[in-house]
């Protein structure tokens, strides 16, 4: 699986937002309710993900955690890409 | 059961012309090849013309019959066949049952078997009678028939023309579809009958050769029918009887609708009338009680599609077990996407499933064909297809994934397995 990176994650969450006419903030410390980013922008971001790689993440492996932030989605993203 | 008509005045469409859309070749009922077999028997064959003589030969005696087309014949097929005493007659090898199957035939009977897209086929009795379901006197027609043999769809082609004076058919099959306008504009055909898919691939491939084709009736049947493929076949023939029929093997033709829109009047649910079947929603399931049943298929049957009553209409939206998507506790169904989807100018034929994702569990995404003249790009199309979508459903409705077709995906069916 090639990993991909923060910046190609933010890249597709870019995008995700965008398809509703929303923008990402530059601070990944904004808070996903404020910016408009819900449970299935978080889906869409996973399958984005998923196509890019064409791997299926495991969600399950990562463990149930808060995910608030921007920070959070970039976060856990990136920890089940290196499992 | 009552044996199978034999007297040729039993048989108005006897005369009617038959044309093998592959060779140009034609004769009548009455003139065709005779095609003696020793019931019962499972008849094999390479193509729709092929079938014909063993039909009116059934026709003629009431012999025990199933006709299937040699693509479908699977080893286990062949070997359930056998085993359940029917002979192998036309192209297969022929081949007697086991002696422990021998059995008598049953005079009259029919065989169909279902399209086997909800598990393995199914063997459905009928007879000449429970298939032949258009009574009324029709004006004289030429009809495209572009089915399997051996199908229910076909069979209703088939008996239209035997029951019928002046029911011409031009059978083609499932592979020469790509050249079915030119057929049908060599011969004459004014009539043809397909499902949305068909139809589909038809406009996309070749719209204005279609156009040219003088139809005055336009069936389709055999899956949902949107509001987007009535209204391009509206456009093409305006002056064109466009109807839509749900039948099955299991309940024969059960709903026709001449109107031009997609679903059937709310009005339509639970009537009592003589001879019609009764119609009903159950828990979102279609359930019919039908006269043109299937043996042993009496009373009500649970058809497994699924309905969503909105405006006025009921729709069939696709099958119960595969329509309603659960996205996080919200529930889509796949059918009222597709339809949105096919709805816009830029889309040919679309897919709707649910796809395993975190958080909500599934979420909607959908295979889309563009139409001829999109010319956006994928990046664009999508965007447009996904405001298109946020104007029409609600949020958990909208396609998150959408992935492009060079082509309409289609079996020998007709059907695209959406």
């Amino acid at each position: 699986m090639t990993a991909l990176s923060r910046d190609q994650l933010r890249g597709l969450m870019e995008q995700v937002l965008a398809a509703q006419g929303k923008t990402l903030p530059d601070d990944e410390g904004a808070n996903l309710r404020q910016i408009g980013f819900r449970s299935l922008d978080f889906s869409e971001l996973a399958l984005r993900v998923e196509d890019e790689i064409d791997e299926e993440l495991n969600f399950e492996a990562a463990g149930l955690r808060q995910i608030d932030t921007v920070a959070d989605v970039l976060d856990l993203i990136e920890e089940i890409q290196a499992q | 059961m009552t044996r199978s008509r034999l007297s040729r005045a039993d048989f108005p469409g006897a005369g009617s012309t038959l044309v093998d859309g592959r060779t140009g070749r034609s004769c009548t009922w009455e003139e065709l090849p005779a095609a003696p077999y020793a019931p019962p028997a499972a008849a094999v064959v390479d193509d729709s013309y092929a079938a014909l003589p063993f039909v009116w030969e059934h026709a003629r005696s009431g012999g025990e019959l199933l006709v299937v087309a040699r693509s479908r014949m699977e080893p286990a097929l062949r070997t359930e066949l056998l085993e359940a005493g029917f002979s192998m007659v036309g192209s297969e090898r022929p081949e007697q049952p086991p002696a422990a199957a021998r059995r008598e035939a049953e005079p009259g009977r029919l065989w169909l078997l279902t399209s086997g897209s909800t598990g393995r086929p199914k063997r459905i009795g009928h007879t000449l009678e429970t298939l032949t379901t258009v009574a009324g006197t029709q004006a004289p027609r030429r009809w495209l028939c572009p089915y399997s043999p051996g199908t229910y769809a076909w069979w209703q082609v088939v008996t239209l023309s035997l029951a019928q004076p002046g029911q011409d058919l031009v059978v083609v099959d499932p592979a020469d579809l790509e050249t079915w306008t030119a057929v049908a504009l060599e011969h004459g055909v004014t009539a043809a009958s397909g499902t949305p898919t068909f139809w589909r691939q038809t406009v996309m491939r070749s719209g204005a050769e279609l156009a040219r084709v003088p139809l005055e009736q336009i069936s389709l049947g055999g899956e949902p029918v949107d509001q987007a493929v009535l209204d391009q076949l509206r456009e093409r023939f305006p002056d064109a009887r466009i109807s839509w029929i749900y039948a099955s093997s299991e309940v024969g033709a059960s709903i026709v609708v001449h109107d031009g829109m997609a679903g059937f009047p709310v009005e339509w649910l639970d009537q009592d009338r003589e001879g019609r079947p009764r119609i009903s929603v159950v828990d979102d399931e279609l359930v019919i009680v039908s006269p043109h049943h299937g043996a042993g298929l009496e009373g009500a049957v649970h058809t497994g599609d699924r309905v969503v009553v909105a405006d006025g209409r009921v729709q069939i939206t696709g099958r119960l077990d595969r329509d309603e998507i659960n996205v996080g506790g919200a529930k889509v169904s796949a059918g009222m996407v597709r339809g949105v989807l096919q709805a816009h100018p830029s889309v040919a034929w679309a897919r709707v499933s649910g796809r395993k994702a975190p958080l909500v569990g599934r979420v909607v995404v959908a295979d889309v064909v563009p139409a001829g003249g999109a010319d956006q790009g994928e990046a664009g199309l999508t965007e447009a297809l996904t405001a298109w979508c946020q104007e029409r459903l609600p949020d958990y409705g909208v396609p998150r994934r959408i992935r492009f077709l060079d082509a309409i995906p289609a079996k020998e069916t007709l059907k695209s397995d959406v």
